[in-house]
């Protein structure tokens, strides 16, 4: 009796003391690791497409970019009426390193970029090369684009930010990094864009294609002062593009699928993508939080005919507040680059170098007016253009940088001022040894 | 095969060859020293068996056994026997005269001392609160019994010394925050492990809200018989790695053997909030808004734009007349309810015991659209089928439905109402709610939409118990828990924000865990008082959860709420995750003489959610005991009745950082409906458990026969390797990665006095105090320890975790009144520039100081029983100052204090000149921080017990009416809400010391009758 017992506790003892250790050998159903996500050319290629989901946050292209730099470069045009007090740091001029939508665009824009690293270098496992050529093309053109928005937004004449051009291997490293100059960031930027040109395709869905970058280098170089090369390019892309200006003002915003005459836009559905610009420019009824940013009256002084279309292009909210109407479909595509903007450029450069490449400029510019009910110009100026652009362009973006291209003053502020740039935010001084802070915060 | 090896192991540890020579002493004694045999049992003056209650011999200490686990014996008696001694711990001894007639006998033991005899539930076993060499906390269903609150685990609150409860706010689903002995992690889960009846229990949120709900609502305080904290190192360590943050373990009813007893509650009451903010009433806010304006625009603007909008904001009714003045106050609150209904069932024969219950509560919350209903039930069944094998099975299942309102941080949250203007009508003249408001009018979130949540859940344990030997037991039990949460939310064509034509979102959390423990358990006394006790097992823990929701838009009318009339669907999700532990524990405790204590335990556990090199880890403790009380020297002590030193230490670990934080995680995207995949998650597989080291020293003592009994305890907390998610430059284009980097120390003192005042038959008074000291502090950090801000709270070395971190307010220029900030903290130099000002630690979001302290009348049937809380040292944020206490600077409603602004040069005040758009002071800065010391009645009952003169005729064994309060009275200096009420949005956390619109806390009084038939 006595063994049968001590051999049944052993018994008991063997069996439930001896349980598999591979039971702990759990893997994660909704997420990959990163040797899958490296190691097939499939997931490289949706690795890419992951980049314009990125960049097509909030936080970038979907919206906060185009609004801060509005808001930014505004006088009194609009009025913030949002709960959201970052947003009027930016109109009042009062920017501080804590405003967390600020360190939420820088972080948006590093880590497009990172991902636009992460398939560049492992872009070499797809093997038919025109597709290689066009993965690196799009990441390229999306790299130099994230690049742009941040050296206007952060950088000064001097000080530009910290380039990276490789992805991140090691996040578990010190990851200090200084502020390259401005003119290398430039030098980065006009690289990837030739780049750009050269390996994409003429055309590619909605997606990056050989214009969209042409388009890009049009708008660098302006912004640069590079006018012949702005010309050439805007001219390019008018000629060859295959976009045409939209029938009417109306026509070229909130479209579901691309319209006519955009060249480059971040694609929305009810499913996917993000339009921040919908949450505070459109009133409540159209999928926004009733009107964040209202027009004020000073916003018609801009405009030289009363019958303008543009300058009636907009609906009161409920509190009788002036809504554009720019920004009214909910899950409407975000209009990033417009063929208008080329024909601007052509126009400015034209009339800068004296020349009339393509088309004269006061051509182009009445081109643009008469697309809206505007009456003619019999002559055109710099300023004639600059005022154009401001009707035709209101609220897509362009106002600071537009301000500090030309020398020009907001709030009484030179272009130059301190106040004009961004912080940089507090969290990558914190974490980032060798981060220097923008003058004046 | 390692895990064999590993028993080997323990075996070691646990001196084997003392094991095995101790089963041949036994059966030699057995067999070879027989003249007579007496048999009997051992009960306590209830009935209950005693088991382990020693029988010797009184003249021969090694003649004797120990009764086993049905409390009977049988011992071999030498011819020379007179007597034998009977003792058990925490009963009298006695000694019983038998000659070799006597065959059988029943002993009777008496209760030492009610305190020391108190069983303490310690995981896979139990003890006595005199025996014990660890710090534990025990309550009993008398301290939950019959107090209005809807979660069990706020009727804990004050009632153990170091356990800090508090829910969220006043929301009838909030979360409930428990820290034992303070905050032990920043990044991992700081909620302590819940054990039922041996099961760990999921406490997983899984709201969709925004805002966390307590995913323990769903237990029924009426179905639990105890609670038992094990706060120490040593207690806790046999749970491992999930225990760092310390362990509830709860019992359940059971039944009893004998007569069938039946008890029905009844109970009803009506709530209110603990406090209201005084606003500006119409024309107060027609004054400062007028001023404000003129002040920033000039006197012909300012007045143009004040009036302008309000005339916006009147929507048409005559505001210069003061026609309208809305207290949104009124609106945002209503009078709550709370009825509970409990009936239960329990009794037995020695074969087969049982309880059965069930209970409902419904209660209305204090905010509008805020309810909640509970069903609940249990059966716990225990069938001895033999002498040596019983088995049976615990049962609770349960219904909970919640009428949810929107998170603190969300405009149609209905306290965000008061932010509206007093100037604007909450209703239009037809009554339906005025869409014409600064903000959203939350009312008719209200009334066009709702937010459903059931949770269902379901806990199982079937176990079996075999004794082997006399000496020698085997138990397996395994459990189940499931917990289903459906969410179904509908917001109408008519809520705010609605461009879609009605929106709905559905989801389906399901998690289910399983777990099968098997533990042998040994017991041998040793004699005179000596005993060794012994447990070893292993466990098996799996965790699975499957998470679905759905999302869509367009529908035909609000009279079509399903999602199957959407006509788009906008959003789907599917997810399957999983964890698994693999674990084995031993624990041997000996006790010497009754008088030296030594435990020691070890838990070996192994988890999926670490890194293949660090998946397992060992968490070994050790605690020793000396009751000084019974040494020759103190024996007789007339004054001191116990006195017993104890110290432990051991290692715990924390491994609530998410299920798969060591991996590099790429997830699904999608961009205009083509699939991507984006880099979401920085790797680290070095990433392994928190582990924390703690160390307690304590005292036990009873004065006066016990009449005074407390308990003193130091204990030093270290946790190390701290799972944290270290910020990264966002340069690198991720902001976070998971590290085991840091360290913290938590420091602190508790104090336990219990005293029986009066104990005179007809006249009683019992008082119990608790007092608890905890110093945290940050000790190490990532990067070489630099600082991690947070917007407003930073975790910087030598300094709380998540203390808040602000610029210093200095109140109003006098010259001009501009907002005035130190650039350096307190008693430097001010400025009025906020960019020149620097931030400093300036607050600690925990308290250091908590107690609670109970005191129980009863005079004849008459008893009175109150607890008040307290807290100290703690302070709050309120992040809606920047809006409501703002120098009118847009046009929410502005706090009362606001009036006091400065006005013209001279003017000494903290409150900068008012001024529209002017953002005059509205930076963060400690302009809204408040400390939050506070007393509070957190409950008070008043019960009388019928004569049961009266009760015969009715045939009721007894009853009992009461009055209970719940938080009738706070003294506190905070000018906010309430001092216990954060905002719940999760992004946040509890921990920051944050408030955002958050509710107060209820207030209940509630009428109930207790009957026993």
């Amino acid at each position: 009796m006595k063994k049968l017992k001590l051999y049944s506790i052993a018994f008991f003892l063997l069996i439930f003391f001896s349980a598999c250790t591979d039971l702990l050998d759990v893997e994660p159903t909704t997420s990959i690791s990163n040797q899958v996500a490296l190691s097939s050319e499939e997931n490289v290629k949706k690795l890419l497409i992951g980049i314009y989901e990125i960049d097509g946050n909030s936080n970038s292209h979907g919206g906060y970019i185009q609004i801060f730099s509005d808001l930014l470069g505004s006088d009194d045009q609009v009025a913030w009426n949002g709960t959201f007090a970052e947003p009027r740091e930016a109109l009042t001029k009062t920017m501080n390193a804590n405003n967390f939508l600020i360190d939420a665009i820088w972080k948006n824009l590093y880590r497009t970029i990172n991902q636009c690293n992460i398939v560049l270098d492992n872009s070499a496992i797809i093997k038919n090369k025109a597709e290689r050529e066009k993965a690196e093309g799009e990441a390229r053109f999306l790299r130099a684009f994230s690049y742009f928005e941040l050296i206007r937004f952060f950088g000064t004449n001097t000080k530009g930010i910290p380039l990276r051009l490789t992805s991140v291997k090691d996040f578990g490293s010190d990851l200090s990094i200084k502020r390259n100059s401005t003119d290398e960031v430039y030098v980065a930027i006009q690289d990837d864009i030739n780049k750009a040109i050269t390996l994409l395709p003429a055309s590619n869905e909605f997606y990056a294609d050989k214009y969209v970058a042409t388009a890009l280098s049009a708008r660098v170089n302006l912004y640069l002062g590079k006018y012949a090369e702005a010309r050439t390019a805007a001219h390019n892309v008018i000629t060859n593009s295959k976009r045409t200006l939209a029938s009417s003002f109306a026509e070229a915003f909130n479209n579901d699928e691309n319209g006519d005459e955009d060249i480059f836009a971040m694609q929305v559905t009810s499913q996917s993508g993000f339009n921040q610009l919908i949450s505070m420019y459109a009133s409540q009824e159209n999928g926004g939080r009733g009107g964040d940013i209202s027009l004020t009256n000073a916003f018609y002084t801009i405009f030289d005919d009363p019958k303008d279309g543009r300058a009636l292009f907009n609906y009161k909210n409920k509190k009788g507040q002036i809504l554009t109407s720019k920004y009214t479909n909910q899950f409407g595509n975000v209009p990033v680059i417009r063929l208008a903007e080329m024909v601007l450029i052509r126009a400015e450069c034209n009339r800068r170098l004296n020349t009339s490449i393509g088309n004269d400029p006061l051509i182009d510019i009445n081109n643009i007016r008469q697309r809206s009910g505007a009456s003619k110009l019999v002559s055109v100026t710099i300023e004639n253009i600059l005022a154009e652009r401001r009707r035709e362009l209101a609220f897509e973006g362009f106002a600071i940088y537009d301000i500090k291209r030309t020398g020009a003053s907001v709030k009484g502020l030179p272009s130059t001022s301190p106040k004009l740039v961004m912080p940089i935010p507090r969290s990558e001084l914190d974490a980032n040894k060798l981060m220097e802070q923008n003058e004046g915060y | 095969m390692d895990s064999t090896l590993y028993l080997f192991g323990i075996g070691r540890l646990l001196k084997p060859k003392l094991f095995f020579f101790s089963f041949y002493i036994l059966f030699c004694s057995m067999s070879g020293y027989t003249q007579w045999t007496l048999k009997g049992s051992i009960t306590d003056k209830v009935g209950l068996p005693l088991i382990g209650a020693s029988v010797f011999d009184t003249d021969h200490a090694d003649i004797g056994t120990i009764t086993d686990l049905d409390g009977n014996f049988s011992v071999e008696l030498g011819n020379d026997t007179k007597s034998i001694t009977v003792s058990y711990t925490g009963f009298n001894t006695v000694q019983i005269s038998v000659t070799k007639s006597t065959r059988e006998i029943i002993v009777v033991l008496e209760e030492a001392s009610t305190i020391l005899n108190e069983v303490m539930i310690i995981g896979y076993g139990s003890t006595s609160k005199k025996m014990i060499s660890d710090n534990v906390a025990k309550l009993t269903s008398k301290d939950l019994s019959n107090i209005a609150v809807s979660n069990f685990q706020s009727a804990l609150s004050g009632k153990a010394a170091g356990v800090r409860i508090n829910q969220t706010n006043g929301k009838v689903d909030g979360g409930i925050n428990i820290r034992i002995r303070g905050t032990s992690s920043i990044s991992a889960g700081s909620e302590p492990l819940y054990v039922l009846d041996g099961m760990p229990l999921i406490n997983v949120n899984e709201s969709n809200n925004g805002a966390p709900m307590n995913p323990l609502l769903s237990l029924s305080p009426s179905e639990i018989e105890s609670i038992d904290i094990l706060k120490d190192a040593s207690s806790a360590a046999i749970y491992g790695a999930r225990a760092a943050n310390g362990v509830v373990l709860i019992t359940t009813k059971k039944g009893k053997a004998g007569k069938t007893n039946v008890s029905l509650n009844i109970s009803s009451g009506v709530s209110s909030p603990t406090n209201l903010v005084r606003w500006l009433n119409a024309s107060e806010y027609k004054e400062l808004f007028t001023e404000a304006a003129i002040n920033t625009l000039g006197k012909d603007d300012g007045i143009k734009e004040a009036e302008s909008n309000f005339d916006f904001l009147s929507n048409g009714t005559d505001w210069k007349n003061n026609n309208i003045g809305t207290t949104w106050n009124d609106i945002a609150f209503r009078d709550g309810s709370q009825s509970d209904v409990d009936l239960s069932v329990s009794g037995g024969d020695d074969k087969t015991q049982y309880y059965f219950g069930g209970a409902i509560n419904k209660t209305k919350g204090i905010l509008l659209g805020n309810d909640l209903q509970k069903l609940s039930a249990r059966l716990n069944i225990r069938h001895n089928l033999n002498t040596k094998f019983s088995a049976g099975m615990n049962i609770g299942i349960s219904k909970t439905t919640i009428d949810r309102v929107d998170n603190d941080n969300s405009f149609t949250s209905p306290l965000q109402s008061i932010a509206q203007s007093p100037l604007a009508p909450a209703y239009n003249e037809d009554g339906s709610p005025n869409g014409n408001t600064l903000y959203p009018n939350f009312l008719l979130e209200d009334l066009h939409a709702n937010y459903i949540t059931n949770l269902r859940r379901v806990t199982g344990k079937v176990f079996a118990e075999y004794k082997f030997l006399k000496n020698i037991k085997f138990n397996s039990d395994l459990g189940y828990d499931l917990s289903t949460q459906t969410e179904d939310q509908y917001r109408g064509t008519k809520t705010p924000f609605m461009s879609t034509n009605g929106f709905a979102f559905n989801s389906n959390a399901t998690s289910e865990n399983y777990i099968w423990s098997n533990y042998f358990t040994f017991i041998k006394e040793l004699g005179k008082g000596s005993s060794l006790n012994l447990v070893a097992g292993q466990e098996f823990n799996n965790s699975d959860r499957i998470f679905n929701s759905v999302t869509g838009i367009q529908f035909p009318s609000d009279d079509f709420q399903s999602i199957s009339s959407a006509a788009e669907i906008t959003a789907g999700k599917g997810e399957n995750v999983r964890y698994n532990f693999l674990s084995y524990f031993s624990r041997a405790s000996f006790n010497i003489k009754d008088k030296y204590i030594f435990k020691a335990s070890i838990r070996r556990d192994g988890s999926s959610r670490f890194g293949i090199n660090q998946r397992y880890g060992i968490f070994p403790s050790l605690s020793a005991a000396w009751i000084l009380s019974e040494e020759t020297f103190l024996k007789n002590n007339s004054s001191l009745s116990f006195l017993k030193i104890r110290g432990s230490y051991g290692q715990l670990g924390n491994s609530e950082i998410g299920n798969f934080a060591s991996r590099t995680l790429y997830n699904g995207s999608s961009y205009n409906k083509v699939a991507g995949i984006t880099l979401i998650q920085p790797g680290n597989n070095d990433l392994t458990w928190e582990k924390s080291n703690q160390l307690d020293i304590g005292v036990d003592f009873g004065l006066f026969k016990d009449r005074i009994f407390g308990e003193i305890d130091f204990y030093s907390k270290n946790t190390n390797g701290l799972l944290f998610s270290v910020p990264l430059p966002g340069s690198s284009g991720q902001s976070l990665i998971n590290k085991n980097v840091g360290a913290l120390n938590s420091k602190g003192v508790e104090l336990v006095l219990n005293t029986r005042n009066i104990t005179r038959d007809d006249l009683k008074w019992n008082t119990s105090f608790n007092l608890a000291k905890n110093n945290n502090k940050i000790t190490d950090l990532p990067n070489n320890s630099a600082d991690i801000i947070r917007p407003t709270n930073i975790d910087r070395v030598g300094y709380p975790v998540a203390s808040l971190y602000l610029v210093e307010f200095a109140g109003a220029d006098p010259n001009n009144g501009d907002a005035l900030f130190y650039t350096n903290g307190k008693g430097s130099e001010t400025t009025a520039d906020f960019s020149q000002a620097k931030r400093v630690v300036a607050g600690n979001p925990q308290p250091v100081w908590i107690s609670g302290l109970t005191n129980e009348f009863s005079y004849k049937g008459l008893s009175l029983s109150f607890t008040f809380v307290g807290e100290w040292g703690a302070s709050i944020f309120n992040g809606a100052g920047r809006f409501q206490s703002a120098s009118a600077d847009y046009f929410d409603n502005q706090t009362a204090d606001q009036l006091n602004r400065w006005q013209k040069p001279g003017d000494i005040t903290l409150v900068p000149q008012a001024r529209l758009y002017g953002a005059n002071g509205t930076q963060n800065s400690t302009r809204y921080l408040e400390k939050v010391d506070f007393i509070r009645l957190r409950n008070i009952m008043l019960s009388y017990d019928i004569p049961s003169s009266i009760l015969k005729r009715a045939g009721v064994g007894n009853a009992r009416v009461y009055l209970s309060g719940v938080n009738l009275l706070t003294f506190t200096d905070y000018t906010g809400y309430d001092p216990e009420s954060r905002l719940d949005e999760s992004g946040f956390g509890f921990n920051n010391g944050f408030n955002f619109y958050s509710a107060p806390q209820a207030k209940t009084t509630s009428l109930g009758i207790n009957v026993n038939f």
